[in-house]
């Protein structure tokens, strides 16, 4: 735990240079206007106390609607009943209002929101929109680039309704609502210098994952440490680890490494 | 007001025969080279470019275009803004054939009218470089810094 603060402090001290294209959140900024990335999400999630990993697999595709509107659309698959199956779908929006740019910084901010479908049963106190429950989240997000260095805070409200299948939301309806607080930072390592568009670019991240309940008051505090590398300037592959620092919350799989695979098409339409 | 103002810039323009040569733009609020290739790509788009040349370090542009082509400013602006960024710096590199021009008075170039300002009255010639001054051209810091009016479509205030 200690460590972990001290790695986080360790990448804030530093002089500015970083990126936003973060692992566990979305940034303000949004991608361009008429084109589309795909998207391999795969995360390898230790179950607590069993030798047990779930794996959760979401394809998912990105349009970018306006320079303003994008949005993406996935499916969410995982083993975690035994077999590997689809276990439902999420549509997501992010819409950015603000945009104040200036050679090597801006600051933006958007609103987003995400509605889920999932079939799978309902094990954890845990309210994740992101392939466990039914339900909606909107928010706000703002985040700051500084030459190198992106920083990026978001806050939303999340209530999750019963899933499909006749899986019920066990925790009663007041603990069916949420806020997450999340705080992400990244800082562009490599290249030191940019000649072309084929140098490979290599990204740290350091994100903060936190929920608070609002019905029960219970919490959890997650951090993910990623590394990310940019090939062509057209794709990416994100490999990091999430771990909870401290948690209230009823929690099957809060630890578990993740890995992203995102390839993007420019001026698709 | 703003037909007048139309009126008075036809009348007193001179038409002349200069060329848009090359563009040399300069976009703000990025820095790595994802961000840079979605502007890249999406000025190639425009039918009248003929080659982008990107700098990713300093986020310049410079776009050279195809032979006898209209070249719309607007629309290279609009295709840096649909990649989600801004224009910070827009200079033109035009060909002057003896053009006269005097501070604030309407030159009409091909297409489009310039009104020069901050400048002494003089005759153009050979190859210039433009700063095109207009809301969306420069930083927004820059823009505030000028108090010019809001000039109708197609027109741009300029300096050399």
């Amino acid at each position: 735990m200690k460590q972990q603060f001290f790695i986080a402090l360790v990448f804030l001290s530093q002089s500015c240079k970083a990126q936003e294209l973060y692992s566990m959140t979305e940034p303000a900024s949004n991608m361009a206007s008429g084109s589309i990335g795909f998207r391999l999400d795969n995360s390898m999630m230790n179950e607590i106390n069993s030798p047990t990993i779930n794996y959760h697999l979401v394809p998912e595709i990105m349009v970018g609607l306006s320079r303003k509107l994008m949005i993406h659309g996935n499916a969410f698959f995982s083993n975690r009943e035994k077999k590997f199956a689809a276990e439902g779908g999420s549509l997501y929006a992010k819409y950015r209002f603000l945009s104040l740019d200036a050679v090597q910084r801006h600051f933006r901010m958007a609103a987003f929101g995400r509605i889920s479908s999932n079939n799978s049963d309902i094990h954890q106190e845990e309210i994740n929109m992101y392939g466990h429950n039914s339900g909606f989240e909107a928010g706000i997000v703002a985040t700051q680039l500084l030459r190198k260095v992106a920083l990026s805070s978001g806050f939303s409200y999340l209530r999750a309704i019963d899933n499909g299948k006749n899986n019920k939301f066990l925790y009663g309806s007041k603990s069916s609502k949420a806020v997450n607080f999340t705080f992400s930072f990244g800082k562009l390592m490599l290249p030191k210098e940019y000649r072309d568009y084929r140098q490979t670019n290599i990204n740290l991240m350091v994100e903060f994952l936190s929920q608070l309940n609002v019905g029960s008051g219970k919490y959890y505090m997650d951090i993910a440490p990623s590394v990310q590398m940019i090939f062509n300037s057209q794709s990416r592959i994100d490999i990091g680890y999430r771990k909870e620092m401290s948690s209230t919350l009823l929690r099957t799989a809060p630890n578990g490494f993740f890995v992203r695979l995102e390839h993007n098409f420019f001026n698709v339409f | 007001m703003k037909f007048f103002f139309l009126f008075i810039a036809i009348t007193l323009s001179v038409a002349t025969d200069a060329q848009v040569t090359k563009v040399s733009l300069q976009a703000s609020g990025l820095t790595c080279s994802m961000c840079s290739n979605a502007i890249n790509k999406a000025l190639k788009t425009l039918d009248y470019v003929a080659n982008v040349d990107a700098d990713i370090k300093t986020y310049t542009f410079e776009i050279s275009f195809k032979t006898n082509s209209n070249v719309d400013f607007d629309k290279i602006r609009k295709k840096v803004e649909n990649a989600g960024f801004t224009v910070c710096g827009f200079v033109a590199t035009i060909h002057f054939n003896n053009v006269a021009v005097r501070n604030s008075e309407p030159v009409t170039i091909g297409d489009k009218t310039f009104l020069f300002v901050n400048m002494k009255d003089q005759s153009l010639n050979g190859v210039k470089e433009v700063k095109v001054l207009n809301k969306g051209f420069v930083s927004s810091k820059e823009y505030k810094r000028n108090t010019f009016s809001v000039p109708s479509p197609g027109t741009y205030h300029a300096t050399i």
